[in-house]
């Protein structure tokens, strides 16, 4: 019977050699391009971190204090008997396995440069073991509120480090009456609306704003005095992020808190800003990152603690904190060797120099935020307007059919043109036709959102393509027109995928040198841009130039720092657009 | 089989005459007619000189084999043929007394005017109250939003189910609830006539059974025009019964029980007992 013996009436054999050949091949051509890559990015690591120079001891002493506590933190919050001994079992086999491997290639085949085995073991088990239980420690409660905290935390600072740097070239004055005329009688008016159930205050507010903003340009040179930069970022920032904090808690936890997630924050922020302003420090910088870092931290605190589940996550920046200082003060009472690392505070924070070792990157990190932020508003409004045109405004057939049709296959090929040429194209319309000036910020962040915008018009056509039809033809059903049924149908349902499609072509804007070479930017400056019209110099540009010098201190050490800030930049902000994407899927 | 005879009762009648029995007579002005409509896909005849008028507060089917252009009749009466850019349609259709294709009709603003809901449920990716509350958004609608969202609901039998998560995910109720949040979001802008292509057919029998019911209810206060491919639906919740056969011709209009008992037409005797189409 078929039952006892299934091979015996001989159903034959299919042959998979092929299907399976094929998975090997890609399967090991996909992880020799990772392991790649990955022993790059090492080698890159080192070389700005000067770990080569690292004594054991250095390393052991921040292994210590630093990495062990955050790994029972994570098995901690995983709470899983396995994960805690697999995480043991490879740490410690890790350990040997590594050890004895890299002593045995050293000694019979080759030596292999700047790694001893104690490196070799943080980036081959160290690194990615404390990486898959960060994984799973977030997926516990605990893990997961010390994981929300520390990106509050770091986000606000970044953020508030990223408005800041956008103050340098663009007018804080305007920015201050555009505020005061336009967006909080605007606001004001449409929460107005919302809450005492009137539309005609919410209709009124956006002319409102419209007139107040356009008020601020011309008022612009007509008011004579203006209060400090440091009054008007508390007025028009620290003030009403605050309030947007209070408020948030104010539905579920009553006046008291509100008033204490919205002001503690902000008194901080003041006290910071005026303290730095005495100190000489870039006081506006300060108090936005405080209160960019505060508000958010102290709204997650208030609702982590009205959760009552996971408070001991909160723990986990104190954690981090402590460790790195008692690592530091262990180091200094031992008296280790620590290493120089090529990227610190004064690599961040100051201009270029001929000697490596005081060289910085400061203008170019400012020219390339500033740039990039332009070209993320222009590419984004330009790509998804384009997008929006073709995909729903323009007929299939006929004569204008025909055109889009023309218009559609040029777009695609204008992704295939060379950045160079998009170079030669942003020279020759914005510099000179247009006469935006050689090298500026502005004539290099239209020619950057020129480069990328076909990436993101068929990005965002696909997202709206994708869009059911069903949905559509609902809406117009219901007598929707089609600005309509575009705005609260489609978009919001494509929104994810546009927004996929804009971050990766941000990601390849960021590291372009070639258009920026093209249009004549510096390749070094020594000061950070001041307006959108002075001569600036990017990440990737500094990079390129340093690699050219002589001295071999630029070409390893600098360079690796330049390349891991730069990593590191590209990193978060792809990371923060991809959290807030998952945020806008999820939402809807 | 034999074909001529009248009394093989080709659907069971009994449960048509009681659900309809309290809209009979006195007999209704009409709310929506079609004159000499003919409509175009290309050079495709899809609807071939129909002329029918559509009494008003009455359940009106549409009933015929696949293909035979009952989806397009439908969408002539909102406009929604306007959308498909190969389709050309001739002849008037009234609505209000007035032909919804002279030149000075606004098709959006026609379309407010009458609801309609699709064969698949189609409901937003937004809260339920966003869905229900949709028509209302757009039309700039002056009152009680939210109260108007529980009439609506109610009207749809489906406030009981939802009224304790209406901000949760319209894509998150059963299929046969989001056919009825359809109707709910149909209803909501209080049209007068509302479009039904054959909106039971991707429900399991208890749901359709229950929109049924509903649509019973809505003709109390609407025009329900419906495309079904269920005899026994149609005999069911109509008052009259039209018939087209394929080539979009319009074979018989009359009322319900008439069609089902008695038709005029071998051909549509053919098609109800399943001989054809
Ligand atoms: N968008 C369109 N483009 C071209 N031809 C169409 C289109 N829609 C319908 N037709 C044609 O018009 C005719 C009638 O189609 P319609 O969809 O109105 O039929 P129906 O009676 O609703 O059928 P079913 O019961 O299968 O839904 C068919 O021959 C169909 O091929
Ligand atoms: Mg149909």
């Amino acid at each position: 019977m078929a039952t006892e013996n299934p091979n015996a009436d001989g159903f034959g054999e299919v042959s998979r050699v092929r299907g399976i050949a094929f998975e090997y091949l890609s399967f090991g051509a996909s992880v020799f391009g990772l392991v790649a890559l990955g022993v790059l990015l090492v080698y890159v690591a080192i070389d700005a971190f000067d770990l080569a120079n690292a004594s054991p001891e250095w390393l052991l002493t921040y292994f210590l204090t630093l990495v062990v506590p955050f790994i029972v933190f994570c098995l901690y919050s995983a709470n899983d008997r396995d994960v805690t001994r697999r995480a043991l079992v490879a740490l410690g086999g890790g350990l040997v396995a590594v050890a004895v491997l890299f002593s045995a290639i050293e000694a019979l085949l080759v030596p292999i440069p700047r790694l001893n085995w104690q490196l070799a073991y943080l980036f081959v088990v160290a690194a990615p073991v404390t990486a898959y239980l960060a994984y799973v420690g977030s997926g516990g409660r605990v893990g997961a509120v010390g994981f929300g905290l520390l990106g509050r935390l770091v986000g606000g600072a970044a953020l508030g480090l990223a408005v800041g740097t956008l103050f340098l070239v663009f007018d804080s004055l305007v920015w201050f009456l555009a505020y005061t005329l336009g967006v909080l009688p605007a606001v004001g008016l449409y929460a107005f609306g919302r809450v005492r159930e009137s539309p005609r205050a919410r209709t009124a507010a956006t002319p409102v704003g419209l007139v107040g903003l356009t008020a601020a340009v011309f008022l612009r040179d007509v008011i004579a005095t203006y209060p400090s930069d440091l009054i008007i970022y508390l007025w028009t920032i620290a003030v009403p992020v605050a309030a947007a904090g209070a408020l948030l808690v104010a539905d579920r936890r009553g006046r008291v808190a509100a008033a204490a997630v919205g002001g503690v924050p902000l008194a901080a922020a003041t006290a910071g800003g005026f303290l730095a302003a005495g100190a000489g420090l870039p006081a506006p910088t300060v108090l936005l990152a405080i209160a960019l870092t505060g508000v958010p931290t102290a709204v997650y605190v208030s609702r982590v603690v009205d959760g009552g589940e996971g408070l001991a996550g909160l723990g986990l920046p104190l954690l981090l904190a402590a460790g790195a200082i008692a690592g530091a003060l262990i180091v200094e009472a031992l008296g280790v060797p620590a290493p120089n690392p090529w990227l610190d505070a004064s690599f961040l924070s100051e201009a270029p120099s001929r000697t490596p070792s005081e060289a910085g990157l400061y203008p170019a990190i400012v020219g390339s935020v500033i740039i990039i932020a332009m070209v993320a508003v222009l590419s984004f409004a330009l790509g998804v307007g384009t997008s929006v045109f073709l995909e729903e405004y323009t007929p299939g057939t006929g004569p204008l059919g025909t055109l889009t049709r023309i218009l559609q296959v040029n777009i695609a090929n204008l992704a295939a043109v060379p950045s160079v040429v998009y170079g030669l194209l942003g020279l020759g319309l914005f510099a000179n036709l247009l006469g935006l000036g050689i090298g500026t910020a502005v004539t290099a962040a239209l020619t950057l959102s020129l480069l990328i915008l076909p990436i993101t018009i068929i990005s965002a056509q696909e997202a709206i393509r994708s869009v059911p039809d069903d949905l559509r033809r609902g809406s117009d059903a219901m007598g929707a027109t089609r600005w309509q049924t575009t705005k609260n149908v489609v978009l919001p349902e494509a929104m994810p995928g546009i927004l996929t499609g804009t971050i990766l072509a941000l990601g390849r804007a960021i590291g372009e040198t070639a258009p920026l070479i093209m249009i004549g930017a510096a390749t070094t400056v020594f000061r950070a841009p001041d307006s959108l019209f002075s001569r600036f110099s990017a990440m990737p540009m500094q990079i390129y130039t340093w690699a050219g010098f002589p001295q071999a201190d630029f070409r390893y050490g600098v360079v690796a720092a330049g390349v891991i800030t730069l990593l590191i930049i590209l990193v978060g902000m792809n990371g923060t657009a991809i959290l807030l994407r998952n945020r806008a899927e999820r939402g809807s | 089989m034999s074909n001529s005879t009248t009394d093989d009762s080709l659907i069971t009648t009994e449960v048509q005459t009681d659900s309809n029995d309290g809209r009979e007579a006195p007999a209704a002005g009409t709310a929506v007619a079609a004159r000499d409509l003919d409509v175009f896909y290309g050079d495709e005849q899809a609807i071939d000189d129909v002329t029918m008028e559509i009494p008003e507060k009455r359940v009106t089917a549409l009933i015929g084999p696949s293909g035979c252009g009952k989806s397009t009749f439908l969408r002539c009466i909102n406009r929604m043929n306007d959308m498909i850019e190969i389709c050309r349609v001739e002849g008037d259709v009234e609505f209000g007394g007035k032909n919804v294709y002279d030149p000075d009709v606004d098709p959006v603003a026609l379309r407010r005017k009458i609801g309609m809901v699709f064969q698949k449920p189609n409901p937003f990716p937004k809260s339920i109250r966003d869905n229900v509350a949709y028509g209302l958004k757009i039309q700039d609608f002056d009152g009680d939003v939210d109260q108007r969202v529980e009439e609506s609901l109610k009207g749809a039998a489906l406030w009981d189910e939802v009224k304790d998560q209406l901000d949760s995910s319209g894509l998150e109720l059963s299929g046969g609830q989001q056919q009825r949040l359809c109707i709910a979001r149909a209803i909501a802008p209080d049209p007068e006539v509302i479009l039904m292509d054959e909106p039971t057919s991707a429900l399991d029998p208890v749901a359709a059974s229950k929109i049924e019911d509903l649509i019973d209810d809505l003709a109390e206060e609407y025009t329900v025009i419906i495309v079904t491919h269920n005899m026994q639906q149609a005999a069911r919740i109509s008052d009259r019964t039209a018939v087209f056969l394929t080539g979009g011709e319009l074979v018989e209009y009359d009322d319900t029980a008439k069609i089902f008992e008695d038709p005029e037409e071998q051909r549509v005797e053919d098609y109800i007992t399943g001989k054809f189409g």
